[in-house]
């Protein structure tokens, strides 16, 4: 836990960009709310891995997504079993049961499919969202935060060593 | 663009990937082995044992070796033990999460086999296995051959004769005390007798001139009326009160039929009457063939996963529901539709006592109507030890779920019957020590209609029966008379349905105990008829005897009842003349 917190503010307080910071985020929501031995994750993976991404905020938002994902299951499944069973639709639903890739991926799952289809949903507004906040906190929350007492207390603890002794790692910084 | 691209997480991609592969394939025989043991532990209801599961990518496939199947009934022994069971599996169409298997082996079926550890699990109540309706050992009770005790036998029975006197001598208690309520409510001599005062009141009026003659009319006129209301009441009562006693009488004629009625009811249950002996073979073996019929069925009901998993249907597509996982699966119409899981043909090798019995079972599937062809199956047996020839065929069909139908055929030519037990009755144990079987039998099942037929010719016959000593004339008749069968003909029929069948046997062995065993069985029941008489009716006598005599204080009340209509009727006529102290006008 103090690792995550120690991660948090690593980030926050970085250099990165906000948008490999705002991007990692929107890929972990993707991985975390879907089951995550899913087809499309090693895709996610492969995006994460290859773009200049902040792999520290993937892996802190991977946790958090997961453990949101319990909390929406149900919300999922009713989602998911409403679009897969959508007359509309189900032309389109029966040409994808017919190609291996696509049952692969197991889209005719409810779970897989709401989950699925709810994150790319949010993926966009998540990523202006995210970007737009992170701008907000180094603006003007950032210098109030490293001046208040509180947090010159912080600088002294033993959270703070912790946090200092993980900036070195190169990943976490995106570069 | 370097901005954003990160070349060297390629490489860590692939290696990652591998990684995960590489971990995956050191643990997936060890996932595969738990995977059956807890799915065939939970669907039998006792330990699935496995030796040894390996996946091979190449070629694909798997093999299980000794795999051992817990009887839930006796947890010290394997209903079934496999040496080793090997299939491959279809590449393409395990990408998309079918399992189709062309060909699978599986040798070295070994049943009934001791197992080293008990193979029984804690069972939650919930999953307890349900108990069929009728205990086998409920449906067949072997004759007492011990002297009844007719004294035992009324201590432990309900006399209904009893009950039935018990009951009307309370509804009688209650009608007494109704109808005398009823008649203080009634008009009484008293009130009679004030109508007879009011008419010589109105004689002596009469001789008053006109004015009293025309005044004395019109009283005689409101008596009449009034008089008449009365004995309404009374007439209405007495009515009434006669269709009660008819009812109680009826009751009470029955209350005095009673203990004959019980006396035979007991003589059918205790006695060895006529029909008790026309099915001594169900009363004998009949435990023995019921306890076989349940434990088929039972290992039945456990196969049915394996032949149709629960579905649902909205619009056109079906909602099929995983074993596990979350969520549920959304099947769409396929181009070429596969069942997710397919076993075409597999070679089954059972190793019996008797030698080796080999067999093939096509096309197992849960999904029969997405195949289009039922599971079928065939065994056969041939120059076996102590047995001459067996063939077990059949089809277990769910191509139709709303129709389902299974068949299965047995025969089996000389085949060497030695100890088996047919009664294991401790007042009468039963075995047959040998014998040479032909036996053939047919089963259906159609939805939820059962039917078998099992005939089986026995020659010869060696019968041990283990009547205990002194067991009295009958038991040893009996004995003396199983050791002299040679052979029989046995007829087994089981109708109903899976939860709630019947089993009728028949056999020739009923006519040689029926007619060695009848006059012993024709001097007892007697014996029995007239103690069970006797002891009824002088049990029920006494409260019989009261509930006479609380019927005749009833009977007072029909008779006041009368008396008082008699007098209102006699007024009544005095009143309109012509009958002796009546009132007559003058003109």
């Amino acid at each position: 836990m103090l690792n995550m917190i120690a991660n948090l503010l690593k980030v926050l307080n970085s250099e990165a960009e906000p948008g490999q910071i705002s991007l990692a985020l929107c890929f972990s929501m993707i991985a975390g709310l879907t089951p995550f031995w899913s087809l499309h994750n090693l895709l996610v993976v492969l995006l994460v891995l290859f773009l200049r991404v902040n792999l520290s905020a993937f892996l802190l938002g991977l946790a958090l997504f997961s453990g949101l994902a319990f909390l929406l299951d149900p919300l999922f499944h009713v989602m998911g079993l409403a679009v897969l069973t959508a007359g509309p639709l189900e032309g389109l639903w029966t040409t994808l049961y017919n190609s291996t890739l696509w049952r692969l991926e197991r889209f005719n799952n409810s779970i897989v499919m709401g989950s699925l289809l709810f994150s790319l949903l949010i993926f966009i507004p998540l990523y202006y969202g995210a970007n737009l906040a992170i701008l907000r906190y180094r603006e003007h929350v950032m210098q109030w935060i490293l001046q208040t007492r509180v947090m010159q207390a912080f600088t002294t603890s033993r959270l703070y060593r912790m946090y200092q002794s993980v900036s070195g790692w190169g990943w976490g910084g995106g570069a | 663009m370097s901005k954003w691209i990160r070349w060297q997480g390629v490489i860590a991609f692939v290696v990652v990937v591998l990684l995960v592969a590489g971990v995956w394939f050191l643990v997936v025989d060890r996932v595969i082995k738990r995977a059956i043991e807890k799915t065939g532990t939970m669907l039998v209801g006792a330990k699935v044992e496995l030796g040894e599961a390996d996946f091979s990518l190449f070629p694909l496939g798997l093999t299980l070796s000794r795999l051992q199947v817990t009887n839930p009934d006796q947890p010290m022994t394997n209903a079934v033990e496999i040496a080793r069971i090997a299939f491959s599996m279809d590449g393409p169409n395990l990408l998309r999460r079918k399992l189709i298997v062309e060909e699978a082996t599986v040798e070295g079926v070994r049943l009934t086999t001791p197992r080293t550890a008990s193979g029984a699990i804690v069972r939650r109540p919930a999953e307890a296995e349900p108990v069929s309706k009728k205990a086998m050992g409920d449906l067949f009770s072997l004759p007492s051959l011990s002297a009844i005790n007719v004294q035992e036998i009324l201590s432990k029975e309900e006399l209904g004769s009893q009950t039935l006197v018990e009951s009307l001598r309370t509804d009688l208690q209650a009608e007494q005390e109704q109808w005398q309520k009823r008649l203080a409510a009634l008009p009484d001599k008293a009130k009679l007798d004030s109508y007879r005062k009011r008419l010589e009141g109105l004689k002596s009026a009469g001789k008053g001139g006109l004015g009293g003659v025309v005044g004395g009319a019109s009283e005689a006129l409101a008596i009449q009326q009034d008089l008449s209301r009365d004995l309404d009441q009374i007439k209405s009562a007495k009515n009434s009160f006669e269709d009660h006693v008819t009812g109680l009488r009826k009751r009470m004629d029955e209350a005095v039929r009673a203990p004959q009625e019980d006396a035979r009811r007991l003589m059918e249950k205790y006695s060895l009457s006529g029909s008790g002996l026309a099915n001594v073979t169900g009363m004998l073996i009949g435990g023995t063939i019921g306890d076989w019929t349940a434990t088929s069925l039972r290992w039945y009901a456990k196969l049915q996963p394996l032949l149709q998993r629960k579905a649902e249907r909205k619009r056109d597509v079906e909602i099929v529901k995983p074993v596990r996982g979350k969520g549920v699966d959304v099947r769409f119409k396929e181009r070429a539709p596969l069942p997710d899981l397919l076993i075409r043909t597999t070679h089954v090798s059972v190793e019996v006592p008797a030698g080796a019995i080999k067999g093939q079972v096509k096309n197992i599937t849960p999904d029969q109507p997405i195949l289009g062809v039922p599971l079928t199956f065939e065994f056969v047996g041939d120059k076996l030890k102590g047995l001459q020839s067996v063939k077990l065929d059949g089809t277990l069909s769910r191509v139709d779920p709303a129709r389902p139908s299974d068949r299965a055929n047995l025969r089996m030519r000389g085949y060497r019957v030695e100890d088996l037990s047919l009664s294991k009755s401790e007042q009468w144990a039963l075995a047959l020590k040998q014998a040479l079987a032909d036996m053939d039998l047919q089963a259906t099942l159609r939805g939820e209609a059962l039917n078998a037929k099992l005939v089986a010719t026995l020659q010869s016959v060696q019968i041990a029966s283990g009547v205990k000593a002194g067991a009295g004339v009958l038991a040893n008749a009996v004995a003396s008379a199983l050791s002299d069968v040679k052979g029989f003909t046995l007829k087994a029929e089981v109708t109903g349905t899976v939860e709630n069948y019947e089993v009728k046997l028949a056999s020739d062995l009923d006519r040689v105990l029926k007619d060695v065993v009848g006059k012993q069985v024709q001097a007892q029941t007697a014996r029995l008829e007239t103690e069970l008489q006797s002891a009824i009716a002088e049990k029920v006598a006494g409260p019989l005897n009261e509930l006479k005599a609380s019927f005749g204080g009833l009977d007072s009340v029909g008779t006041e009842l009368a008396s008082r209509l008699n007098l209102g009727t006699d007024l009544l006529k005095g009143v309109k003349g012509g009958s002796p102290g009546g009132f007559k006008l003058p003109f």
